[in-house]
C-alpha cells in the first residue's frame, strides 16, 4: 500500500464548489444531459496503483467513458470489485475508465483509506473523488456503486445502481 | 426569529456564499414555505401531502409540521437526548436506520455524512445537530452505533453526531412508528423470503432524512431518491442562506 498525500487539489475542490452551485441551478437535477449529453466536470484523481495524480475530465469529449460511482463503507461496492477489475482488463485501452468515490475525503476518511481500499481490491485504472458531488449531481447519482457508461458524445447510454457483473460492463462499454 | 432577506433566486444563491451576511435584497414577507415558521419552498404536491397528512392517512411530519418529540437514550454521549433540545440554537438533521441494513440505510448515514463534512469545512458545525436513530436497539449497542460511524468517517470532535437508542424494541416502535411516523417492521426469516429481500434485510422501513430549522419546525421529509447527499446539502444550504 502506497500512502501518499492528496495533493493541492483538496484546495481546490473547496473553490469549486461556490462554482458549482452557481452552475447547479442551470441544471435541472433531472437534466442528465439529454442530446447534448452531459457537461464534463474536472474532478480529482488519487495517485494509486494505474492511477497517476491530476485530474481530468468525466465525461470526456471524444471518448468513450465507464464511471462506478462508489464508496469505501459500501459492501456491495467491495464485492463488486472483482468484477470491475475483469471488466477494466476487457475493454479498450481507449476507454476512459474510472472509479470515483462520492464520500466526503479529508476528514476522516483520508486519501490513504481511500487508495488503500481500491488497491488492496485490485484497483489498476483511474481512482477519482467526487467529494463536491459535482459529478453526481450531473449525472443525478443517488446510490452507490452507481455504473454509468457514456458515448463519445458524454451522452448517458447506460446506467446501473447495484452488484453488476465484467461482461454486461464490457458490452455496455463496447456498444455505447 | 432572526432570518435574513431572502435571494431573488437560486442562482444567486450560491454566490452567497462568498458574500454572506449583506444581502439584504427582496421583501421579507416573501416566505417561499407554506407558512412562516419555514423558509423553504413548499415541496412538490404541498397541497395533496398536507390533506394527507389532515385525513391522517400520513403519518410522518412534512414541510412546516412541528418537530416531533421523544426524549431517548444518546449512548456514546452517555445521557438522553431530547429531540427537541436544540430549537432556538441548531437546525436539526435525523434519519432512521438500523446499522446491518446492507444499503439504504448506509445511503441515508452518507447523506448526513457529506453535510456534517460542510459543516465543519465551512464553520458552521455549531448551527447543526445530526441524530441517526437505530430501530433496532437490539442489536445497535453502543459499541455497535460507534463501529457505525468509523466506518461512515463520522467526525466526532463537534460532538453533534448524536445516536439515538431508543431504550428496547416497544420504545423503539413507539418513537419510530409512532411519535415520528417512519414506519418499519421487523421480518422473520420467513417473510424476508415472501418478500424476495436480502437475508440481510432484518426490517423493512421507509427511507427517510428529516431536515428541521431552529425554530423547531420541519423544513423537509426527503424520503427515497430525494434523501441523497446532493438533495440534503443543497436543502441545508439553502436554509442556512435564509435564516
Amino acid at each position: 500500500m502506497r500512502r501518499r498525500e492528496l495533493l493541492a487539489g483538496v484546495g481546490a475542490l473547496g473553490a469549486l464548489g461556490v462554482g458549482g452551485a452557481v452552475a447547479f441551478t442551470d441544471l435541472s437535477l433531472t437534466d442528465r444531459g439529454g442530446v447534448e449529453g452531459v457537461e464534463p466536470v474536472e474532478i480529482q484523481r488519487f495517485e494509486a496503483r494505474g492511477s497517476p495524480q491530476g485530474t481530468e475530465m468525466v465525461p470526456e469529449p471524444g471518448r468513450v467513458t465507464f464511471v462506478e460511482m462508489f464508496a469505501t463503507w459500501c459492501g456491495i461496492c467491495q464485492r463488486n470489485m472483482p468484477e470491475l477489475v475483469e471488466a477494466a482488463e476487457a475493454v479498450d485501452d481507449d476507454v476512459q475508465f474510472l472509479s470515483v468515490t462520492n464520500e466526503p475525503v479529508g476528514q476522516t476518511v483520508q486519501p490513504a483509506d481511500v487508495v488503500e481500499w481500491f488497491e488492496s481490491r485490485g484497483g489498476n485504472w483511474h481512482l477519482a473523488v467526487d467529494d463536491e458531488l459535482e459529478l453526481s449531481r450531473r449525472v443525478d447519482a443517488t446510490g452507490v456503486p452507481t455504473h454509468l457508461v457514456f458515448d463519445a458524445e458524454n451522452r448517458i447510454t447506460w446506467e446501473k445502481t447495484g452488484f453488476t457483473e465484467s461482461d454486461t460492463i464490457v458490452e455496455r462499454v463496447q456498444s455505447a | 426569529m432572526h432570518r435574513r432577506a431572502f435571494l431573488k433566486t437560486g442562482a444567486a444563491a450560491g454566490l452567497s456564499v462568498s458574500v454572506t451576511g449583506c444581502l439584504d435584497v427582496g421583501p421579507l414577507s416573501s416566505s417561499p414555505g407554506a407558512t412562516d415558521d419555514v423558509v423553504l419552498e413548499k415541496p412538490e404536491r404541498y397541497g395533496d401531502l398536507r390533506s394527507a397528512r389532515d385525513e391522517g392517512a400520513l403519518e410522518y411530519p412534512i414541510h412546516a409540521d412541528p418537530l416531533p418529540e421523544a426524549t431517548v437514550p444518546a449512548p456514546l454521549h452517555d445521557r438522553e437526548l431530547t429531540t427537541t433540545e436544540f430549537v432556538g440554537d441548531r437546525h436539526v438533521l435525523m434519519t432512521f436506520i438500523f446499522t446491518r441494513c446492507p444499503n439504504a440505510c448506509q445511503l441515508l448515514t452518507n447523506a448526513l455524512r457529506h453535510v456534517q463534512d460542510e459543516s465543519v469545512g465551512d464553520g458552521f458545525a455549531d448551527d447543526v445537530a445530526f441524530m441517526p436513530v437505530t430501530f433496532d436497539p437490539e442489536h445497535d449497542t453502543a459499541d455497535k452505533l460507534r463501529a457505525h460511524g468509523e466506518r461512515h468517517g463520522v467526525i466526532r470532535e463537534p460532538g453533534h453526531w448524536y445516536y439515538l437508542r431508543p431504550d428496547g424494541p416497544e420504545r423503539a416502535d413507539e418513537v419510530v412508528n409512532g411519535q415520528f411516523g417512519i414506519g418499519f417492521e421487523h421480518l422473520s426469516p420467513e417473510e424476508r423470503e415472501e418478500r424476495e429481500l436480502g437475508e440481510n434485510m432484518f426490517f423493512q422501513h421507509i427511507s427517510a432524512i428529516l431536515l428541521a430549522n431552529k425554530d423547531g419546525y420541519v423544513e423537509r421529509l426527503y424520503t427515497g431518491q430525494e434523501a441523497s447527499p446532493v438533495t440534503l446539502v443543497d436543502g441545508v444550504e439553502t436554509l442556512r442562506e435564509r435564516w
